[in-house]
C-alpha cells in the first residue's frame, strides 16, 4: 500500500459555504465582521411542539443556487442540496483564474454528515402512518442514506475519483477532510472535494432537547451562564490538492492544510471526557502532523454546553497553554452537527485570509472553568499564521485540523 | 509497513456466530437466506432475507450495558469480542483506532424514536434512543468497552462501507499514525428498509449472483470485526492495496452502466499493491444478484483481465447484500486466503450465457497469493481491495 507521505504539502484552492449567516464566503464573512448572528425562530417544522423554539436555519429557496434542474433536485435530500450549493462555490473558486481546470476523473468527494436525508425519512414515516406502506412514496427514502451528499456532489460535477462518506456524528466533516488529506498524500486521489453537510430535522431537534442540551436562547459558548447548544444547518466544502499540482495548475492557493489529528475519548456515548483528554490528543495530533508547537488562534468546537466548553478549555490549556486566543463561531450559526467541521474549517480559512479572528457573540462573562483569552463580541484583527479548528462528536470522536496562511 | 496484517476475525453472521462456524458455513456452500419471520412481509414481492439467528447478546455484553445498545451496537461489540477471542488477545493497545462501516446505519432506532415522538411527544422521546440514533454508536461502544483512544470513524458508503473502513484504517497503520486498528462493519435488516427496497423492486425472490435467473438482491445483516496491524493472533492475510472510483453514469440511488469506473478501481487497487492483473489468483466479487450490477462487474472483469479472468467467487448467495456493511464478503475472502481454498458460489446454478466467466461452484484447494475483493455501490461508488497471503 502506498503510504500517506507527510512531506506532501496540501493546498486549499477552493472553499464553499452555506449556513444561516450567508450563502457564500462573501455573505458569511460580512456577517462575521458585522457580528450578526443567524439565529431566529424555528420555522422548519410548523405544528411541532418542542421545549425550545429557536434555530439557525438556512432561510429561503436553495433551488436558484443549484446547477441542476428541478426534476433532478427533487431526487435529492435537503442535506444533499446544501452540499451541492457549497461544493459548487468551492469548485468554481478552485477553477477561477487557473491555467487548467480540476482533473475531475481522479477527484474524490469526501463528505461527513450526521443525519443525511433523515428529514425526508421523517416525512416518509409520517406519510406511511397515514396511508400505509403500500401507498407511501418510497422513492423519498432513497434520499436517506448518509452516502447521499457525496454521491450527489460527485454526480452533479461528474467527479470520477471515488466517494468517501462518513457519519461520525458531529466530528464527521473534520474526519472527511482528514481522510481526504491522507488519500491525496497517498496518491489514491489527485483532488478532493471535502467537507460536510447537514439539514435540520425533527429527530435531532427533539433529541438534543430530550437530552436537555439545547439553550432556549441563542447559545453563549464559554459563558458562565451557558445553557447548551443552538441547532443549525448548512454545508461547506474545501477543494484540496497536492501543493505542487495546485501550483502547476496555476490555481490560487487560499491556505495550507498542515495536518490533522483524530482521537476518541472512549468515555461515554454522548458526554465528553471531563478532563478533555481526547480533545487534547486530537489537537496534539494536528500540531505534530503539521510540525507546529503552537497556533495563533483556535476556532473551538465551543458548543455552549457545560461539559464541552469546560473539557475543551482544559484540553486547549494542556495542548497549547493559555495564551492562544479562542472563539466559537457557533454563536453565529449554531451547531451544524455533521457539517460543523467543514463550516468551521472555512471560517478558519477566511480568518487567515482576512487576518482577523472571529468572536464569540454574546459572551459577557466567561465561566470560572473557562479561563482563556476568548475573543468576544467583535472580530479581532491580528496576525494569523496558523489556525486550529476543533470538531468533536457523540461517542467521543475528536478531530482537529490545522490550517496555515500562504 | 506497506501491507497490513489481519490477525483475527469475529463475526455475528447469518448462519454462523464466530469465525470457525463461519468457515464451516462457507465450506458447505449453504445459504442463510430464509423466509423473513422478524416482521410481516405480506403484500410485498420479496419474502427472503439473511437474518442473524441464535445470537445471544448476553454471551458477550453485560445485561446492564445491553439495555443501552441497539442491535447494531450489539452486533458490533459482540463481533469485536469474538475477534479478540479469535486472536487470543486480552487487551488491545489504548492507541488503537477504530473504523467501522455501515450502509444504512441505525434506521430501526430512528423509526423507534419517531414512534415514541409521535406517541409521547417531541419532548418526551427516550434520550437513550437518541444516543443510539447516530451511525457511529457501534464504533463508539467498541472504543468505550475496549478502551481504544485512537481515531474513531464510521464510513457509510453503502455496499462499500466495510471496505471503505478497511481502506482508511489501513492507511492510518501504514502512515504510522497507529500500530493497530479495529476494522468492522455492521448492518441490520429491518422492516423499513426491506419494504422500501421491495417497493422499488430492488429485492429479488432469491439470490443468484451472475446467474441468468437473478432478479434482485437479498438483504443481509450482522457484524464483522477484524484486528489489523501489530496484534497477536494468527495471520489470515494482508491488506495490500486499495482503489476507488465512481461511475459518473450512476444516479444517486442506482448502479451505473460504465464498467470503466470498476476497471479503474480494480486497477488502482492492484497498482497500490505493486502487482499486475496476472498476479491476482481469485476474485471475491461484488455480485449481488441484480441484473445491472452483476453485468457491470462482468464487463469490467472482461475488460481488465481479458481471456484470463481468475476464478470468481460470489458470496452474496450465502448471506445477502449489505451483510455486516460488506464485512462478511471481506471475511470470506480472508478465510479463503488463510485456508488456501476457494468457496463455492452459493446460489449460482445455471450461469448466464452472456457472461462467460469461471464462477467457482465447489469448495476446492487453490494456491492463493492475492485475492481481489470488489464492492460496487448503488450511487456509483466503487471500492476494491487486494488481499495477499
Amino acid at each position: 500500500m502506498r503510504k500517506p507521505d507527510l512531506n506532501t504539502r496540501l493546498a486549499v484552492t477552493g472553499a464553499g459555504i452555506i449556513c444561516s449567516i450567508g450563502r457564500n464566503q462573501g455573505e458569511v464573512w460580512q456577517s462575521i465582521c458585522e457580528s450578526r448572528a443567524g439565529i431566529g425562530k424555528l420555522t422548519r417544522f410548523p405544528g411541532e411542539t418542542f421545549p425550545t423554539d429557536i434555530a439557525a436555519e438556512v432561510i429561503g429557496e436553495i433551488g436558484p443556487m443549484l446547477p441542476i434542474g428541478k426534476r433532478e433536485a427533487r431526487r435529492l435530500s435537503r442535506t444533499d442540496l446544501l452540499a451541492v450549493v457549497a461544493a459548487r462555490e468551492a469548485i468554481e473558486q478552485a477553477n477561477d483564474g487557473a491555467k487548467s481546470p480540476l482533473p475531475v476523473a481522479r477527484a474524490i468527494v469526501s463528505t461527513g454528515t450526521s443525519t443525511g436525508g433523515l428529514l425526508e425519512g421523517e416525512e416518509y414515516y409520517f406519510k406511511r402512518l397515514v396511508v400505509g406502506r403500500r401507498r407511501a412514496p418510497a422513492s423519498r427514502v432513497l434520499q436517506q442514506p448518509t452516502s447521499g451528499p457525496s454521491d450527489a456532489v460527485a454526480r452533479v460535477f461528474k467527479l470520477g475519483g471515488g466517494v468517501v462518506s462518513n457519519a461520525t456524528a458531529c466530528a464527521s466533516a473534520g474526519a472527511a477532510i482528514g481522510m481526504a488529506a491522507d488519500y491525496l498524500r497517498s496518491h489514491h486521489a489527485d483532488v478532493a472535494i471535502a467537507g460536510g453537510s447537514d439539514a435540520l430535522c425533527r429527530l435531532t431537534y427533539s433529541g438534543f432537547n430530550v437530552l436537555q442540551a439545547v439553550d432556549p436562547s441563542p447559545c453563549t459558548p464559554f459563558a458562565a451562564d451557558r445553557k447548551g447548544i443552538t441547532l443549525g444547518e448548512g454545508a461547506a466544502y474545501l477543494v484540496l490538492e497536492r501543493w505542487d499540482d495546485a501550483v502547476a495548475r496555476g490555481a490560487t492557493i487560499l491556505a495550507e492544510l498542515g495536518g490533522y489529528g483524530a482521537s476518541c475519548d472512549a468515555h461515554h456515548a454522548t458526554a465528553p471526557a471531563e478532563d478533555g483528554r481526547g480533545a487534547e490528543a486530537a489537537m496534539r495530533g494536528a500540531l505534530s502532523e503539521s510540525g507546529a508547537t503552537s497556533v495563533d488562534y483556535i476556532n473551538a468546537h465551543g458548543t455552549g454546553t457545560l461539559l464541552n466548553d469546560s473539557a475543551e478549555t482544559k484540553a486547549i490549556i494542556s495542548a497549547v497553554g493559555t495564551a492562544t486566543p479562542v472563539s466559537s463561531s457557533k454563536s453565529y450559526f449554531g451547531h451544524t452537527l455533521g457539517a460543523s467541521g467543514g463550516i468551521e474549517a472555512v471560517i478558519s480559512i477566511l480568518a487567515l485570509l482576512h487576518q482577523t479572528a472571529p468572536p464569540t457573540l454574546r459572551l459577557e462573562t466567561p465561566a470560572a472553568d473557562c479561563p482563556l483569552d476568548y475573543i468576544a463580541h467583535t472580530p479581532r484583527p491580528m496576525p494569523l499564521r496558523s489556525v486550529l479548528s476543533n470538531t468533536f462528536g457523540f461517542g467521543g470522536s475528536n478531530v482537529s485540523l490545522l490550517f496555515r496562511r500562504v | 509497513m506497506t501491507r497490513v496484517p489481519i490477525t483475527a476475525i469475529g463475526v455475528v453472521a447469518p448462519g454462523a456466530i464466530g469465525i470457525d462456524a463461519f468457515r464451516d458455513f462457507l465450506k458447505a456452500g449453504a445459504t442463510a437466506i430464509q423466509v423473513v419471520d422478524r416482521f410481516d412481509t405480506a403484500g410485498l414481492r420479496s419474502h427472503q432475507a439473511a437474518l442473524v439467528r441464535d445470537f445471544i447478546p448476553r454471551d458477550f455484553i453485560a445485561l446492564m450495558k445491553l439495555r443501552r445498545m441497539n442491535m447494531l451496537s450489539r452486533y458490533a461489540l459482540s463481533a469485536a469480542r469474538l475477534a479478540l477471542r479469535d486472536g487470543g488477545v486480552e487487551q488491545l493497545d489504548a492507541a488503537t483506532g477504530v473504523a467501522m462501516g455501515t450502509a444504512f446505519g441505525p434506521v430501526q432506532t430512528s423509526v423507534d424514536y419517531m414512534q415514541e415522538y409521535v406517541e409521547r411527544g417531541a419532548a418526551l422521546a427516550p434520550p437513550q434512543l437518541f444516543a443510539e440514533s447516530v451511525a457511529n454508536a457501534p464504533g463508539s461502544h467498541i472504543a468505550i468497552e475496549l478502551g481504544l483512544r485512537g481515531f474513531n470513524v464510521t464510513l457509510t458508503q453503502r455496499e462499500s462501507s466495510a471496505l471503505s473502513a478497511a481502506m482508511y484504517a489501513a492507511s492510518q497503520i501504514v502512515k504510522g499514525n497507529v500500530r493497530t486498528a479495529v476494522i468492522g462493519g455492521v448492518e441490520e435488516v429491518n422492516e423499513m428498509i426491506f419494504s422500501v427496497l421491495d417497493r422499488l423492486r430492488a429485492l429479488g425472490e432469491a439470490s443468484h449472483p451472475f446467474d441468468r435467473c437473478r432478479s434482485g438482491l437479498i438483504l443481509g445483516e450482522g457484524g464483522a470485526v477484524f484486528l489489523a496491524g501489530e496484534t497477536p493472533g494468527q495471520r489470515y492475510g494482508f491488506l495490500s492495496g486499495f482503489g476507488m472510483a465512481r461511475d459518473t453514469t450512476a444516479t444517486v440511488s442506482d448502479w451505473g452502466e460504465d464498467p470503466n469506473a470498476v476497471v479503474a478501481a480494480m486497477r488502482s487497487a492492484i497498482d497500490d499493491a505493486a502487482l499486475e492483473p496476472r498476479d491476482i489468483d481469485a476474485i471475491y466479487a461484488s455480485a449481488n444478484s441484480t441484473r445491472r450490477a452483476d453485468r457491470l462487474e462482468y464487463l469490467a472483469l472482461q475488460s481488465l483481465f481479458g481471456d484470463a479472468v481468475p476464478p470468481v467467487v460470489a458470496t452474496k448467495g450465502y448471506f445477502g447484500e449489505y451483510a455486516a456493511g460488506g464485512g462478511l464478503q471481506l471475511a470470506a475472502a480472508l478465510v479463503a486466503l488463510r485456508d488456501q481454498a476457494l468457496h463455492p458460489s452459493s446460489g449460482f446454478e445455471q450461469g448466464d450465457e452472456s457472461m462467460r466467466i469461471a464462477v467457482n461452484r465447489e469448495y476446492r484447494p487453490a494456491t492463493l497469493r492475492h485475492i481481489l475483493v470488489n464492492s460496487i455501490s448503488a450511487g456509483g461508488g466503487v471500492v476494491c481491495a487486494v488481499l495477499s497471503a
